[in-house]
C-alpha cells in the first residue's frame, strides 16, 4: 500500500531533512546508511534464528549500528570539512556513499538477502472493509509516531531547540557558548539513525540488495525538495505524495509505475520550485 | 529626463519607500540624501529594475520603465554603480570594463571570434578616462578599495549611458580619494554629457557638487530643490537631528 | 598575449595529439579501446564544464542529455531505416533540444533549485527509458547497434572518435574565448552585475546550456559508436555525479582540466578493476583525499605549482 511505503519514505527522508536543515548539507550517503540498516537487520535477525526475537532486536539495534558508523565517519573525517564550501561537503558525502557501498559489498557479498517479519505480522487485518497487511498497519502507526517524536524532540527538548537554532543561525549558537561541532555531530548521527531505522523497517518487505542506496537516495532527495528543504512536515507531505502516486501508478499502469511519482515531483517543482512548505533556506 | 512618481515599495510589513518622487533633468547632477534607512538604495534599485515597485512609476525620457527587467533598463541608457564594490573580482581590470562594452555593442553573444580583439579601443579609452589604464592587466580583486570603486564607475561607463546612477560613490574613501573621485565624476559628466544621479552621506561632497538635492526620510521625499534652499528647509534640519555628519 | 606565447601554449596539446595519432598500431587492442573510452568520457566531461566550471550553473543531471543523444542515435539506427548520417546529426540535436527544454525551466531558478529541478526532470527521462521496453529495451537497453563499416573496427573507431573529439575541443575553445564565453564567465562570477550592464543573463545561460548539451549529445553518439549499445545507466544520476567529479578532479577553472579528470578516472577504473572489484571504494577514497588536499583539482594544482597558465582561457597575459 502506498501509505505504508510513504511512511518508510518519511522516516528515511525526515532524517535527511533534519541533517539538511541543521548542517545545510545534503547527505548523499544517507541512502547507504539506509542500506546498512537493512543489511544489519538481516544479520541480526539471522543471528537469532530468524524468529520474532531476532526481528525485534534487529529493529532496535540496527539503527544504533548505523548511528555508530555515521558517528565514526563524522568525527574522523566530516567534521574537518565544516568550514569548506557546501559543494565540498556534498562531494564528501558522495565519496562516503561510494565507500560505504563497497564496504557493504565486502561485508555481506552481492547476493540478495531477505528476512521475514515475525508471525505476528503475517496476515491481514480488516479495516473499513479493506484488507490491510498487518505489517503495513504497523508502519502506518509507526510513521506518525516517529513524526510526533521528532517534533517533540526538536521543539521541546533542549538539544532539539539548539539544533533548530543552529539551523537558522550557526554563528549565534557558537557565540552563545555551545559547542557547534558537537551539535553538528549530533544532528548528523540522528539523521543517520533514522535512515538506519528506515532500512531496518523496510527489510521484511523488499529484497535486500546492493542497489538500495542508489534507489532510495534519489527518491529521498526529490521528496525533501518538494516538501521544502529542512522541513519535517514537508518530508511527510512529500513522502505521501511520492508513495501515493506510486501505488496509484501500480494500480493503473504497472509498467510505468515509477514514472508517476517522478512526474508528480516535476509538477510540484514547476509549480513551487522551493518546495511546498517553508524551507529552512 | 528621469521622473519618478509617487513610488511605493514594501517588504512584508516594512515600508521601505513610501510615495517618493524625484525629477532629474538632462545634464544635471542630482543628489539624494537622507539618514540611514531612508530608502535611498531601495529607490535606486527600483529605478534600475532590481526591484519592482508596488505602486508608482519610473519614467525615463517619457518612457515607462517600471515593469522592465534590469538588463533592458540598462540598454535604454541607464547605468549604475553599486554601494559595495560589485566588480568581477577574478577577471582583469580590462576584462571588467570589456564585458560591459561588449554588452553595449551587442556583441556579448558572438561565438567564434576571439574576445581579446574586440572592443579594445573603447575599453582602453574608458580606462584612460578614469585613470586605470596602467592597471589594465591586473586582477580586479587585487586593486585597492578606492580603485575598485573607480572600476565600478568605469564598468558603468562601458554602457555609454545617458544617466549614470552612483550609489555612495565615495563610501569608505579617504578625504583625498573622495575629492579625486568627485572631481573625476564631474569631469566625466562634462566630457561625456552625462546626467548623474547619486546618493551620499558625505554632506560636503553633496553640497559642493550637486545642482539639485532630493531629501528622503522614512521612504518619503521631503523636498527636492537647489542646495541653498535645501539647507534652509526646516523639515530637512529636523530630519537630520541626531543623525548625519553634516 | 603575443602570438608566440599563444602558439607555445598549444605545443603540448599538439605533441599529445601527434602521439595519439601514432599509437594504435603499436599498442594492444585493449589499450586502444581504453583510450577511445577516455576520449568519449573526456568529451562528456568537457561539455559539462562549459556550464559548470565556466558558467557556474548547478548542472546536476548532465548525463540525461548524454543518454538522450546516445539513445536517439541508437534508436535511429536500429528502429528506422534512415541513413546513418541522420543519426549522427539527430543525436546531438535531440540532446540540445532536451537541454533547451530542461534549461528553460531551470534557468528561472537559482543555483540549488536549478539543480534539483534538473535532477527531477532527468530522473523522469531515466524512468521512462527504464520502463519503456518496447521502445528502449527497458533496463536491458539496446545492444548490437549496427554501426557503419568505417567505424566498426577498434582502430577506425579510435581515429574517428579522436578526430571528432579534437574538432569539438577546438570549437569549445573558440567559444570559450569569444565574447560569449567571456560573458558567461562574468555571469558565473557576478550575475547581478551582468544584469546591470545590460546582459540578459537567463538567455545567455540558456544558450550555454544548449551548447553544453549539444556536445554531451555528441559524446553520447560516440559512445554508441564505440560500444554498440545503450542502456539506462547512461541516463542515471550516478553518472552525472561522476562526471562532476571528473571536472573537479581535473580542475574546473581550467580549460583542459576535465580531460585529465576523465583520463584519470577511466584509467583507474579499468586498471584497478583488474585487481579488485572494489573500484568504487578506491574512487571514494581518492575523492576524499582530493577534497582534503587538492580542492582545485589536479590541473589546478599543477598550474599553481608551475606557474604556467596556458589553459586559463579568460586570463590573458
Amino acid at each position: 500500500m502506498g501509505l505504508s511505503r510513504a511512511m518508510i519514505l518519511f522516516i528515511v527522508t525526515s532524517g535527511l531533512s533534519f541533517v539538511l536543515g541543521v548542517l545545510r548539507v545534503p547527505n548523499v550517503a544517507h541512502g547507504s546508511l539506509y542500506m546498512i540498516g537493512a543489511f544489519s537487520a538481516f544479520s541480526i535477525s539471522k543471528l537469532f534464528g530468524g524468529g520474532p526475537i531476532g526481528f525485534w532486536l534487529a529493529l532496535i539495534l540496527s539503527p544504533f549500528i548505523v548511528a555508530l558508523v555515521s558517528l565514526v565517519s563524522e568525527r574522523l573525517l566530516f567534521c574537518h570539512l565544516y568550514q569548506r564550501e557546501h559543494l565540498m561537503l556534498l562531494l564528501f558525502t558522495f565519496a562516503l556513499m561510494l565507500i560505504l557501498g563497497d564496504l557493504v559489498k565486502l561485508t555481506w557479498g552481492a547476493e540478495y538477502r531477505s528476512i521475514m517479519a515475525p508471525d505476528f505480522f503475517r496476515g491481514s487485518v480488516s479495516i473499513f472493509g479493506l484488507s490491510l497487511p498487518r505489517y503495513n498497519l504497523f508502519l502506518l502507526i509507526l510513521g506518525p509516531l516517529v513524526a510526533i517524536g521528532l517534533w517533540l524532540f526538536t521543539n521541546k527538548t533542549k538539544i532539539g531547540k539548539i539544533a533548530r537554532a543552529a539551523a537558522v543561525d550557526m554563528e549565534m549558537v557558537g557565540a552563545v557558548g555551545i559547542n557547534v561541532s558537537w551539535v553538528f555531530a549530533f544532528a548528523f548521527v540522528l539523521g543517520c539513525f533514522l535512515a538506519g531505522l528506515g532500512g531496518a523497517l523496510v527489510a521484511p518487505t523488499v529484497s535486500i540488495t546492493l542497489g538500495m542506496d542508489h534507489d532510495i537516495i534519489i527518491e529521498a532527495f526529490l521528496i525533501v525538495t518538494i516538501g521544502g528543504l529542512g522541513n519535517m512536515w514537508g518530508a511527510m507531505v512529500g513522502s505521501l505524495i511520492f508513495g501515493l502516486t506510486q501505488s496509484f501508478g501500480v494500480l493503473f499502469w504497472p509498467q510505468f509505475a515509477i514514472v508517476f511519482p517522478y512526474t508528480a515531483v516535476v509538477i510540484v517543482l514547476l509549480w513551487r520550485p522551493r518546495g511546498m512548505l517553508k524551507s529552512v533556506w | 529626463m528621469l521622473r519618478i512618481e509617487k513610488i511605493h515599495k514594501s517588504f512584508g510589513n516594512f515600508v521601505a519607500v513610501n510615495g517618493a518622487s524625484l525629477t532629474v533633468g538632462k545634464g544635471e547632477l542630482v543628489a539624494v540624501i537622507g539618514p540611514n534607512g531612508a530608502g535611498k538604495t531601495t529607490l535606486f534599485n527600483l529605478i534600475t529594475g532590481q526591484l519592482k515597485p508596488d505602486r508608482g512609476k519610473v519614467l525615463f525620457n517619457d518612457e515607462d520603465m517600471t515593469k522592465l527587467p534590469t538588463y533592458h533598463i540598462c540598454r535604454k541608457g541607464i547605468a549604475r554603480s553599486f554601494q559595495i564594490a560589485n566588480i568581477f573580482h577574478r577577471l582583469t581590470v580590462f576584462r571588467n570594463v570589456q564585458v560591459s562594452v561588449l554588452s553595449e555593442q551587442g556583441k556579448s553573444n558572438k561565438l567564434f571570434s576571439p574576445a581579446h580583439n574586440i572592443a579594445v579601443e573603447e575599453t582602453n579609452r574608458i580606462l584612460e578616462s578614469v585613470g586605470l589604464l596602467e592597471n589594465a592587466e591586473n586582477i580586479a580583486g587585487s586593486l585597492s578599495y578606492g580603485d575598485q570603486r573607480i572600476l565600478e564607475i568605469a564598468i558603468a561607463l562601458g554602457n555609454e549611458p545617458e544617466l549614470l546612477i552612483l550609489d555612495e560613490p565615495t563610501a569608505g574613501m579617504s578625504p583625498e580619494e573622495t575629492a579625486a573621485t568627485m572631481a573625476l565624476i564631474k569631469t566625466l559628466a562634462e566630457t561625456r554629457g552625462l546626467t548623474i544621479l547619486f546618493c551620499e552621506h558625505d554632506m560636503d561632497v553633496v553640497f559642493n557638487t550637486a545642482q539639485s538635492i532630493m531629501v528622503m526620510h522614512y521612504g518619503r521625499t521631503i523636498v527636492q530643490a537647489k542646495p541653498e534652499e535645501v539647507k534652509a528647509n526646516s523639515q530637512v534640519q529636523e530630519a537630520y537631528l541626531g543623525g548625519e555628519n553634516a | 598575449m603575443t602570438m608566440k606565447n599563444r602558439f607555445k601554449s598549444f605545443v603540448p596539446y599538439g605533441v599529445i595529439l601527434v602521439v595519439l595519432l601514432f599509437l594504435p598500431p603499436v599498442i594492444p587492442r585493449f589499450y586502444t579501446y581504453i583510450l577511445t573510452s577516455i576520449f568519449v568520457t573526456a568529451l562528456l566531461a568537457m561539455s559539462l564544464n562549459v556550464v559548470v566550471g565556466h558558467g557556474g550553473l548547478f548542472q546536476f543531471h548532465h548525463a540525461a542529455f548524454y543518454g538522450v543523444g546516445a539513445y536517439t542515435f541508437a534508436l535511429i539506427l536500429t528502429k528506422t531505416s534512415l541513413p546513418i548520417w541522420v543519426g549522427f546529426v539527430a543525436g546531438p540535436v535531440a540532446a540540445a533540444m532536451a537541454g533547451l527544454l530542461v534549461g528553460w525551466f531551470c534557468v528561472r531558478l537559482t543555483r540549488l533549485y536549478f539543480g534539483m529541478l534538473q535532477i527531477s526532470l532527468g530522473s523522469l527521462i531515466w524512468a521512462i527509458a527504464f520502463r519503456w521496453y518496447s521502445l528502449t529495451g527497458g533496463d536491458d537497453g539496446i545492444h548490437g547497434v549496427p554501426v557503419p563499416d568505417f567505424v566498426s573496427s577498434s582502430t577506425s573507431a579510435y581515429y574517428f572518435i579522436l578526430i571528432l573529439l579534437t574538432i569539438c575541443l577546438v570549437v569549445m575553445y573558440l567559444i570559450l574565448r569569444s565574447p560569449f564565453g567571456m560573458t558567461l564567465q562574468a555571469i558565473r562570477d557576478n550575475p547581478e552585475r551582468c544584469e546591470a550592464v545590460g546582459i540578459n543573463v537567463r538567455r545567455h545561460q540558456l544558450l550555454g546550456i544548449v551548447i553544453a548539451t549539444f556536445f554531451a549529445g555528441v559524446a553520447g553518439v560516440l559512445f554508441v559508436v564505440l560500444e554498440r549499445s545503450v542502456f539506462p545507466d547512461l541516463l542515471f544520476w550516478v553518472l552525472s555525479l561522476e562526471i562532476f567529479i571528473m571536472c573537479l578532479l581535473g580542475g574546473w577553472f581550467t580549460f583542459a582540466g576535465p580531460i585529465l579528470g576523465a583520463a584519470i578516472t577511466v584509467s583507474l577504473r579499468t586498471f584497478v578493476g583488474i585487481y579488485t572489484e572494489y573500484w568504487t571504494l578506491i574512487l571514494g577514497v581518492m575523492l576524499i583525499l582530493l577534497i582534503f588536499f587538492l580542492p582545485e583539482g589536479v590541473m589546478g594544482f599543477i598550474t599553481e605549482k608551475f606557474g604556467a597558465r596556458p589553459e586559463r582561457v579568460y586570463q590573458e597575459r
